[in-house]
């Protein structure tokens, strides 16, 4: 079943190749970007040879701690990375959890990725050579299970994590302890920075390193360590704590692939609306002059009802405030920047929120035909999407601009805060509209789990995600530049900044509408070949 | 006296992806009032066909007019004479079934009261009253082949082209599939349907078109087709049968 399995997962990626050739391009350079990087590896393990045991344990903790999370954080932020074989897709074929697990497994470890880390560990265990030929064999043993805990880890949070989006319970709890790990994170990083940089690296770090190295995420890379130091039952119950964990993490794997099998998500789970949502949200009591037409209302309408439930959309939704946090908790006090950099957070989310949406239009693509064959309402279904979204972000970027400003006190920036907030959002919603119509690639289906790309869809994803980027980066110093003047010039240019944003926003926000759809009544005989 | 103007009228319609040429040149005249059926054998091109007929797919070459009017160079006039049913099963499914037919009829540009009546009549002729609070997910295939076959007459349109529109449908909803569509055309509508039954296509359609390897091998008046045969030898005597008709002995159990 192993080799059936791998041999599936390599003809699917063959065929996409095939298909694409230049997906095979993005797939070497990775793999050779990656091998680029041994070198590097090969020069950290040298410097580590001569690193006394206690810094050189402290350090490899800590790599080991920010790869782990990486590894299984990364996946749940930013969707359209795993592309292992889906569980599910087994479902009719009748196997057992325990026929699939070694093949599955086997499939996720023999990934460039996952390849990549084994190396980079098995590396960097040399960095114990000029001790006794035991603390070397313990590195490498902790080095693999360590990056075993890595990959196995990381399947079982996305197959949790899809488990839980789905389900509507769940997500709460979900998204409680996203938030609760989120301001754990500040309050290690203040604690952390509490003392400046350099204090923080001096003492709070190993500190940091000696507990984490108790734990499944450091023990493994740290178990060479205390065998050096003489702590031979310190070296083993580490190495047990590992093998014991990676034990655990499979058999909640082989758990959660059995539940796949049996529940296949793109049910609703027997989910019921009484009153119809479409036609109570699509209401004509708006002033006459505001109220759209009848599709665009209608758009608007169902896609607010995809916010509230598609868990493909309320991952997105959660995932923009990725950026702005890290920024906020970490990037702000590791620099030591001025309060004022503060101010970058709500255009940081404004940013994330639009450019976010640059494949909106595939999310509909198993239903797109409906609205291709109702008339040509490309404008109607472009506004009534961009509609759905400032419903939610107008106030989300609001109130983020509202913390920030009470954090610095600074209400005096308020005016221009609010315009260059404002401004991103709008513009760069726009240019997401565009780019979602005339660069759209395949995305999850309706009822897949959010965190899942089709094998090779990685490529077509990477175009568009970079003129996309490219786009954004290039518009948003126009949109907030008189707002920076007003910080650093003269406070006058705030008010300023409040008449440019508001109105870039919106001409950015309605010309990318009216733009994206007529392009995509232009394309409309190829948009569901595009995202199908 | 002049001849009226066809519902639907296909001229050199082509369509090619990659190396396989799906429809090469399909010319078809679907006159006003008919019911037409369109059989063909799996990978003949109808799907495809159908779909550049209604504006879901950019036909390489070829018109698709409805009433006279280029559906490719006038959607906003040609696509609201149009009520099409896709093949395959999905539409909008995190919606309720209410929700799905309110919506198809707002995207018509209809009125939210027309909407609503429409919407309840709907569902109780095709028998969804209870479907109507539940997600279009959790339907069964007959659900949801009904449910968009609703919010294809929504807007009361004038040609209903259905791709398949009787697969996965039980006989009771088959019927009343069937007198809905029957008095669509009795009023003057035009139903144009794919299907693999040709004792359906027999009973149903006044008019048949036979496609096979992307051209029209056949079409007319379903007894100009039948040419005094059954449908159904008839279809195989054009399209050809399977050529290599092996017996599967090992699928045969013995019992001893």
């Amino acid at each position: 079943m192993v080799a059936t399995l791998l041999r599936l997962k390599y003809t699917v990626v063959a065929h996409q190749l095939q298909r694409e050739w230049w997906r095979a391009l993005l797939l070497i350079g990775g793999a050779v970007w990656s091998l680029t990087l041994i070198p590097l590896v090969w020069w950290a393990q040298t410097w580590l040879g001569f690193q006394p045991a206690d810094v050189r344990t402290t350090i490899v903790v800590i790599l080991a701690t920010v790869c782990v999370v990486g590894w299984w954080v990364v996946p749940l932020m930013v969707t359209g990375l795993e592309d292992t074989l889906d569980p599910g897709k087994f479902a009719t074929w009748g196997v057992k959890a325990r026929t699939l697990l070694p093949g599955l497994t086997a499939s996720a470890f023999l990934t460039v990725p996952a390849l990549f880390f084994m190396i980079v560990f098995l590396v960097l265990s040399r960095g114990w050579r000029y001790d006794e030929p035991a603390a070397q064999v313990v590195a490498v043993i902790g080095a693999v299970l360590t990056v075993a805990v890595m990959v196995v880890g990381a399947r079982v949070c996305v197959a949790w994590s899809t488990r839980a989006v789905n389900n509507r319970r769940s997500r709460t709890l979900l998204f409680l302890s996203i938030g609760l790990a989120v301001v754990m994170v500040g309050v290690a990083g203040w604690a952390f920075l509490r003392d400046g940089l350099e204090a923080g690296l001096e003492t709070t770090v190993p500190v940091a390193g000696e507990w984490l190295a108790r734990t499944p995420i450091g023990a493994g890379v740290a178990a060479p360590g205390a065998w050096v130091a003489g702590d031979i039952t310190g070296a083993v119950w580490r190495l047990v704590l590992m093998a014991a964990t990676l034990v655990l993490l499979m058999w909640a794997w082989k758990r959660a692939i059995a539940y796949t099998l049996t529940h296949p998500v793109y049910r609703g789970g027997g989910r019921r609306r009484r009153t119809d949502a479409v036609l109570t949200r699509a209401s004509d009591a708006e002033p006459a002059w505001w109220r759209a037409d009848a599709p665009t209302r209608a758009v608007r309408a169902r896609l607010l009802i995809s916010w509230a439930t598609d868990a493909r959309y309320i991952v997105n939704a959660v995932g923009v405030a990725a950026l702005p946090v890290v920024f906020f908790v970490l990037v702000m006090p590791i620099l030591e920047l001025d309060p004022r950099w503060g101010f970058a957070a709500p255009v940081l989310l404004a940013s994330s929120i639009g450019w976010g949406r640059h494949n909106d239009v595939a999310l509909d693509s198993t239903a797109l035909w409906m609205d291709i064959v109702s008339g040509k309402h490309g404008r109607a279904v472009m506004h009534g999407r961009l509609q759905a979204v400032a419903v939610w972000a107008v106030p989300a970027v609001l109130l983020a601009a509202i913390g920030v400003l009470a954090w610095t006190g600074r209400w005096a920036d308020a005016p221009g805060l609010v315009g260059a907030t404002l401004g991103t959002l709008g513009v760069t919603l726009g240019i997401s509209a565009l780019s979602s119509v005339a660069l759209p690639y395949r995305a999850a289906a309706p009822g897949e789990s959010p965190f899942g790309a089709e094998v090779g869809s990685l490529g077509a994803s990477v175009a568009a995600q970079l003129v996309s980027s490219i786009a954004t980066l290039m518009v948003l110093p126009l949109v907030t530049v008189p707002f920076i003047l007003s910080l650093t010039v003269h406070a006058g240019w705030g008010w300023m900044a409040l008449v440019t944003g508001v109105a870039m926003g919106v001409a950015g926000l309605w010309g990318g509408a009216s733009a994206a759809g007529s392009l995509y009544n232009r394309r409309t005989g190829a948009l569901i070949g595009a995202v199908s | 006296m002049s001849t009226p103007t066809p519902a639907l009228e296909l001229r050199g319609l082509r369509k090619r992806f990659g190396a396989t040429e799906a429809v090469a040149g399909i010319d078809l005249t679907i006159p006003t009032h008919s019911f037409y059926g369109v059989v063909g054998p799996n990978g003949a091109g109808k799907t495809t066909t159908l779909s550049m007929a209604t504006g879901l797919l950019t036909p390489d070459s070829g018109q698709a007019l409805v009433h006279g009017i280029d559906l490719w160079a006038e959607p906003a006039r040609a696509k609201p004479l149009v009520g099409v049913l896709p093949d395959g099963l999905h539409t909008f499914d995190r919606l309720t079934g209410s929700e799905l037919i309110s919506y198809a009829g707002l995207m018509r540009g209809m009125a939210k009261e027309t909407v609503r009546e429409r919407r309840d009549d709907l569902l109780a002729a095709l028998d969804l009253d209870s479907a109507g609070s539940t997600l279009v997910t959790d339907f069964s295939a007959g659900m949801t082949k009904k449910i968009a076959l609703a919010c294809a007459l929504v807007h009361a349109p004038r040609v209903l082209v259905l791709d398949e529109p009787f697969e996965a449908v039980d006989p009771v909803s088959a019927g009343a599939i069937r007198r809905i569509l029957q008095a669509f055309v009795a009023s003057g509508g035009t139903v144009i349907m794919s299907s693999h039954v040709m004792a359906l296509v027999e009973r149903l359609c006044d008019h048949v078109a036979v496609v096979g390897g992307g051209r029209i091998l056949a079409a007319g008046t379903l007894d100009d087709v039948r040419a005094g045969q059954d449908l159904e030898d008839r279809f195989v005597g054009l399209v050809g049968d399977t050529s290599d008709q092996r017996d599967l002995s090992w699928l045969r159990h013995s019992s001893d």
